[in-house]
């Protein structure tokens, strides 16, 4: 193991990977997301009527808490340009005689364009709107009923009879930080994991010091044993500053204990390792084999759900997707870290974590028993 | 020209006889590309896993459920007929949104009491929370709508005057570019720009430092050939390829991914070009400084994450801090990224997109003007490290290989 250690340590580019890569991973991504939500979403409106009543709509989307209006365009041509140059995410147009429409209680239409390119920006965006929207029509009603002779009360039950009150559960805030931060340090931590673990047999096996080793009668199985060991060792001392920053100084949510949540990366963590070891048993060479792990680790974050929903994934695809110790891990850590739903459910997480160990541990060995005939 | 070519031929037999670096370069865009599209290809989030806990069991309620339960973006649980059941299942992710409608809600509303229902949804996951919050908003905006107009009618008022009173300000809600929210046009292509940056980066990076650990560099160091046909003759057969690689990307994700790729196609070539001679001298400027091959793969496969994020197409610029942005100013997948979106999903032309075109102008001909003006110099081999990968292995499982290609070629024969 001292000779592992002393290994890794001497391999310079492989000690700063491991020793930068998950911690200024988790720094960049708390400084790129450090705004949290998608609030003060930039907003134009362009008011043809130039009325009170427009004037009191231009107010209500300015109150409202994730639209920023930033701009007032004199028409619809120079609002496009600026929805074009991607200056404005949502459009208001104002119709002209809007007022006029409202007082004499005509039909009149307000038009809202939401850019839609970026998905993420255009959900919040549509969320907002139509939050803008209800509010806007309801008291353009009561207004019209009281205008007929409804009393006050009778007329607001009309409209707001059923009051829908909106929760978000686990994540209330619909915070990015805490779902998307800690996963892509994660992320990369399993990335530099992979490096360290794809060169644990062929590291031995391509180099001519291999032909010593085999001369001197050591035991390949204590040999791999004790390297495995000083992998997995230095995977589990890497990964601690992460969590001790992430749930110590940035206060993410944890809603299992951490000991739970350490023993399950625990379990990645040599899921993984025997995943770069069957690679490193396979390849000819250490670049092959990195570049396997590179082939496999690059995809494994979009293909473990944790962003894009299992559930979405065409049928054919969501049973593949279960193979990858990376989606029972993502997955496995989302539910810890939100939810907590206990080890009844959570047994399976574990357990699929040690079956995909052993079976690419019992390959691994059997592949270069094979390779060492 | 002849060196050159000599060069280039040489460089593309390398690429030839190595097993991975042919998956790399010619299976791994197609793959990718097929991968995501995949698991893109239902675009929309739709079917969210939905209970509703009548607790009232009046006709008000079963309005309720049924505006739920004739809305696309939902599937109905059934079987879930309390809070706590809810609870469980919201835990354990088979329910992915609910809502709660309290006893005696009818009751309360015909007296005039304030009465709400309870509409919860999972925000562990912000995909399922945002499209969960709009879907029950859209059905919440769709029911009140359609219950005024009841009450309405109820009240005597004819069917036009329900009309002029519900419509009277009608707020029409449009979404451009990409109008279902599809998630494939928002990510797809970024993804894809990214694997092509990665591969074309994977694959030339190996140009020299394959060189210097097969002794052979000193060749082409010594010899009389100027730097600038050695970086061409060695980078040429990768530009081809990445660019090959780039059509194919967009060929696929147009035909069979079902990504919106409209736009000057004249465009969608000229940054495809600029973007790739900028990787692809850049990886030969990385090939140059490196000590070898396995650190150069190393560096560059930790990239793409990084990369991916602080270019804003995810999360927008506006939001990232300033000297974040100004750093992703100086990686092509940034503002390639990002142009591509312009042109494949907005339909944008020059008068757009002209500062991302000399964005990417400017870092090609940095990218060429250093490769190939490279010092012709052999630099002191880096003897503090491990020297893993560095020499001629011990040739074990290659001639294994070797062995039994020979073995199934005689018994053919035979």
């Amino acid at each position: 193991m001292r000779r592992e250690f002393s290994y890794m340590w001497r391999d310079r580019g492989l000690r700063n990977i491991l020793l930068l890569g998950p911690l200024l991973g988790l720094f960049l991504f708390m400084a790129i997301y450090h705004t949290q939500n998608i609030k003060d979403i930039p907003t134009a409106i362009v008011d043809l009527d130039r009325s009170s009543s427009s004037r009191e709509i231009a107010e209500k989307m300015k109150s409202t808490e994730d639209l920023k209006v930033v701009s007032y365009p004199a028409n619809y041509q120079q609002m496009e340009e600026l929805i074009r140059r991607g200056e404005i995410i949502v459009g208001v147009v104002i119709p002209e005689n809007f007022a006029r429409d409202v007082a004499l209680h005509r039909h009149t239409r307000i038009l809202m364009i939401i850019d839609a390119s970026n998905t993420a920006y255009a959900t919040n965006a549509s969320t907002a709107v139509l939050g803008v929207t209800r509010t806007i029509s309801a008291e353009a009603g009561i207004k019209t009923l009281l205008a007929q002779g409804m009393d006050p009360v009778t007329a607001r039950n009309t409209y707001m009879a059923v009051d829908f009150k909106e929760e978000g559960w686990f994540n209330p805030t619909l915070n990015y930080i805490y779902f998307l931060v800690l996963a892509m340090a994660l992320n990369m931590w399993q990335q530099c994991c992979t490096i360290t673990a794809s060169i644990n047999i062929i590291g031995e096996t391509g180099v001519k010091s291999w032909l010593q080793i085999k001369a001197a009668g050591f035991s390949k199985g204590r040999l791999f044993f004790y390297k495995s060991l000083a992998h997995i060792i230095t995977f589990m001392v890497l990964v601690i500053p992460v969590y001790i920053f992430a749930f110590g100084v940035f206060k993410l949510p944890l809603a299992c204990s951490f000991g739970t949540l350490l023993l399950f990366t625990l379990l990645f963590a040599i899921a993984l390792h025997s995943v770069g070891t069957l690679m490193s048993s396979a390849a000819n060479n250490a670049v092959d084999s990195t570049r396997f792990g590179m082939m496999v680790a690059l995809p494994s974050f979009v293909l473990s759900g944790y962003t894009w929903p299992i559930e979405a994934m065409p049928k054919l695809l969501q049973p593949v997707v279960w193979i990858f110790p990376q989606t029972w891990f993502f997955q496995g850590f989302n539910y810890l870290s939100f939810k907590n739903p206990g080890w009844e459910f959570m047994g399976s997480y574990f357990c699929a974590l040690l079956i995909i160990a052993f079976i690419c541990y019992s390959l691994a060995s059997l592949l270069t028993a094979w390779m060492e005939r | 020209m002849k060196q050159l070519w000599n060069i280039a031929h040489y460089e593309f037999l390398h690429v030839l006889k190595d097993p991975i670096l042919i998956i790399i370069v010619f299976i791994a865009p197609l793959f990718y590309a097929c991968l995501f599209g995949a698991v893109y290809c239902s675009a929309i989030l739709y079917d969210v896993p939905l209970a509703i806990v009548d607790q009232d069991n009046s006709v008000l309620s079963r309005e309720i459920k049924t505006a739920f339960a004739n809305d696309d973006s939902f599937r109905i649980i059934e079987g879930i007929d309390s809070y706590e059941e809810m609870e469980a299942g919201m835990k354990t992710g088979t329910l992915r949104a609910a809502i709660v409608i309290p006893r005696d809600l009818e009751l309360r509303i015909y007296q005039h009491r304030p009465a709400q229902v309870l509409a919860v949804y999972d925000a562990s996951n912000l995909i399922w929370g945002f499209n969960s919050r709009k879907f029950i908003r859209e059905v919440v905006n769709d029911f009140s709508i359609r219950h005024t107009a009841a009450r309405l009618a109820g009240e005597g008022f004819s069917p036009r005057e329900i009309e002029n009173i519900v419509n009277s300000v009608e707020c029409n809600v449009t979404a451009w570019y990409n109008p279902n929210y599809s998630y494939s046009n928002y990510l797809f292509m970024g993804l894809m720009m990214l694997a092509v940056h990665q591969l074309g980066l994977f694959g030339v990076c190996l140009a020299v430092t394959r060189e210097k650990e097969r002794q052979s560099w000193i060749h082409y160091i010594a010899s009389a050939i100027p730097s600038w046909k050695i970086a061409l003759g060695k980078a040429l057969p990768y530009l081809i390829m990445n660019f090959f690689n780039y059509a194919l990307v967009l060929w696929i994700s147009s035909r069979f991914v079902q990504v919106k790729i409209e736009g000057s196609v004249g465009l969608l070539a000229v940054l495809g070009i600029l973007y790739l001679m900028t990787i692809t001298f850049a990886g030969f400027i990385i090939s140059l400084y490196s000590s070898n091959s396995l650190q150069a793969t190393r560096y560059l496969m930790l990239l793409s994450l990084p990369l991916f994020m602080i270019s804003g197409y995810t999360w927008p610029r506006s939001y990232i801090p300033e000297f974040i942005n100004y750093i992703a100013l100086l990686f092509p997948s940034s503002w390639m990224v990002l142009g591509i979106r312009m042109v494949s999903l907005k339909e944008l032309g020059l008068d757009v997109l002209w500062p991302t075109i000399l964005a990417l102008s400017i870092l090609a001909v940095l990218a060429v003007y250093f490769a190939m003006n490279f010092k012709k110099e052999r630099k002191a081999p880096y003897i503090d490290g491990v020297n893993i990968n560095g020499g001629i292995s011990y040739p074990r499982k290659i001639n294994r290989l070797q062995a039994l290609r020979q073995q199934i070629r005689v018994s053919r024969l035979s």
